[in-house]
């Protein structure tokens, strides 16, 4: 008995001081980050390096802002991925939900052909999606952005499997209670799956947020330019002005961590959700 | 309120190459404020039954009338029918106010302040005032299953569909609801078709039981006749707890001889007449044991229920079952003389199970008893 217990502790200590490593690895580049962001570059570069923050930030900032139109492309971005987010998480759940719920033909085929598209890089897509964007005329848009990426696969998937564990009773309920298929959806079906939604508007707003290639091809101005697009710029040819990449770095991390604090409670318990039995 | 029609319904599954009959040729009416039970078992087609008259399953062919109007093609919003569902089906994100409005609200133009006095007065109705705000999942069993009756009550609906509704209370609370349920179908007074594999069930609450089996609908009439009566073999075996004993018997003129050493003599062999064997069947309460006798069996198990003792024989390869006094307790090995009356008699042809003898004994008409 008191043999077990301490076996159970020594596992917990262990296991306790396992999490707090990998904690402080992933924690280290984060902190580090911020406090750059505080430094002028000749300090940045200095050895041994400074491990707390400096008084420098408002100056680096004014650089940044100076120089760049920053400011800009944090709008630029939150906006895309905004708008990103909203219409692909109703497209992904109407077409989850279609393939959950409604039978009709090829519906096996079409949806694995779907899945399939998960094989095919961003790499491989961005010549084919700049051709079609400049016949188009759609260079140096938002919506050249936004669109391509709207059905997405991962969000398809997420949304079918959640689907597929509401009742059908509980739509036929609604059926006969004599509401139409789409208020079945976005009343009965879309509720019951609030924790799922947010899981996949943190994952989708995330992939736009990092979307780095294919805005980098299709975005011309400056003033159109999303965050990675514009960090990019900062890295001139002779010279990586390392102290406004990192001013630059910790601003974009904001509206995610706003997101994240917004979303938390529903992310955590839909990614669990499923795995208990109520 | 409307009497419904069913006539010749035909419901096929096709997936695929091979395809599923789940009902087949079925005819059935159903009388205005009927409570009529649908009854068998597991995959007869009698849930199949309901979903077509609900409307949540198309037809392959046959029709299906609510009084004058047919309703075959139409919606299951558009037939006027509320249903309940075997496991609720209460919307998880609607308190209990919202889980019953929801219907009016979508499907009538009745303005805001009416449907919430409707919604009250049901709730009033089943008792469930207090629970009005909150969510299902606060709600015990019995109080959930209040809450999908309220949703199909406040809808006033021509007919109610109830599928298994009480399968998945305890046996207490689902003996207190179906007594319950009775008296609010009898209040409200609307056609309704329940759907239970329990036949216990379906003998307390129906005004006529329809047993299904293999799609097939076996019978309909009221409960008594369907117990006394059966059309067949199958009805016979289903209806009644414990199930009927049966056996088969070889006919020598008036003597009927089984496994084992049971012979019985008929005073009236008119029903065997022409056959060389047949399917012999006594109910348990109908086998009385006695002090002497021709037909014995050894008893294996004695069941006592408190008012009665099920005591459960062995004639030969058969079993047998007897609903006996609960001062007697034959023990296990013993061996006993039992007989039954022939009036109690049932008899069903080998092949296809069609009863040729059902139950003749007189039934007495006086208090809480119905003449017939």
């Amino acid at each position: 008995m008191r043999e077990q217990r301490r076996k159970d502790a020594v596992w917990k200590f262990l296991t306790y001081s396992f999490i707090l490593v990998m904690t402080v690895a992933m924690m280290v580049p984060l902190y580090w980050m911020i406090v750059a962001a505080t430094l002028p570059q000749e300090e940045f570069i200095q050895f041994p390096p400074r491990l707390y923050p400096g008084t420098h930030f408002f100056e680096n900032f004014a650089v940044l802002h100076a120089e760049t139109e920053f400011v800009v492309s944090i709008w630029n971005s939150v906006f895309i991925a905004v708008v990103y987010t909203v219409l692909s998480v109703l497209l992904c759940s109407m077409a989850g939900f279609a393939f959950a719920k409604y039978e009709f033909r090829f519906k096996e085929p079409i949806f694995y052909l779907i899945l399939a598209t998960l094989v095919l890089p961003i790499q491989l897509l961005v010549i084919p999606l700049f051709l079609m964007m400049s016949q188009i005329g759609w260079m140096d848009t938002f919506r050249a952005i936004i669109l391509p990426w709207l059905a997405n696969p991962i969000g398809i998937f997420l949304m079918r499997q959640n689907m597929r564990s509401i009742p059908d009773a509980l739509l036929e309920s609604a059926r006969m209670d004599g509401a139409t298929e789409f208020q079945i959806f976005y009343r009965i079906a879309l509720p019951a799956m609030r924790s799922s939604l947010a899981a996949l508007a943190i994952i989708l707003f995330l992939f736009q947020w990092d979307l780095f290639l294919y805005p980098l091809v299709i975005l011309e101005s400056s003033a159109n330019y999303t965050i990675p697009v514009a960090l990019s710029g900062l890295e001139e040819s002779r010279r990586i002005n390392y102290d406004q990449i990192m001013v630059a770095s910790s601003l974009a991390i904001i509206p995610l961590a706003i997101l994240f604090l917004v979303l938390q409670k529903q992310f955590v318990s839909g990614i669990l959700a499923g795995s208990l039995k109520e | 309120m409307a009497r419904i029609d069913i006539t010749d319904l035909v419901k096929v599954y096709d997936s695929g190459d091979e395809s599923i009959v789940a009902v087949e040729d079925l005819d059935l009416g159903v009388k205005d404020g009927e409570f009529l039970v649908l009854v068998g078992p597991s995959g007869c087609g009698k849930s199949t039954t309901l979903r077509c008259i609900a409307g949540l399953e198309d037809v392959t062919e046959g029709s299906i009338h609510f009084g004058d109007r047919e309703v075959t093609d139409l919606r299951g919003s558009e037939r006027d029918v509320a249903m309940v569902f075997q496991n609720y089906a209460l919307y998880p994100h609607m308190t209990v106010r919202q889980n019953i409005g929801f219907g009016l609200k979508l499907s009538s133009s009745l303005p805001s302040a009416e449907i919430a006095e409707r919604v009250e007065s049901v709730a009033e109705m089943l008792g469930i005032t207090p629970l009005l705000d909150d969510k299902p999942k606060e709600l015990s069993g019995g109080q959930q299953q209040r809450v999908a009756l309220g949703r199909a009550i406040v809808r006033e609906p021509a007919v109610f569909l109830m599928d298994e509704p009480l399968s998945n209370l305890d046996a207490k609370l689902r003996a207190e609801m179906r007594t319950e349920l009775q008296e609010l179908q009898h209040d409200l007074d609307v056609t309704t078709v329940y759907v239970t594999h329990d036949q216990t069930e379906a003998m307390a609450m129906g005004d006529r039981i329809a047993v299904m089996n293999d799609g097939i609908l076996q019978q309909v009439g009221p409960p008594e006749d369907v117990y006394r009566s059966p059309a067949n073999e199958f009805v016979a075996t289903f209806i009644g707890s414990p199930s009927i004993n049966l056996l088969t018997a070889e006919v020598d003129g008036t003597t009927l001889s089984g496994p084992a050493g049971f012979t019985y003599e008929l005073s009236n062999p008119e029903p065997v007449e022409g056959r060389s064997r047949v399917r012999v069947g006594v109910r348990p309460e109908d086998i009385t044991l006695v002090k002497g006798g021709s037909n014995r069996a050894t008893v294996s198990v004695v069941e006592p229920m408190g008012n009665e003792n099920f005591c459960y024989m062995e004639l030969g390869e058969h079993e047998l079952t007897a609903r006996i006094d609960p001062t007697l307790r034959p023990q296990a090995g013993e061996e006993v003389a039992f007989a039954f009356d022939e009036s109690a008699l049932y008899l069903f042809d080998v092949d296809t199970g069609e009863a040729l003898k059902t139950k003749t004994d007189a039934v007495a008409a006086g208090i809480g008893t119905e003449a017939r």
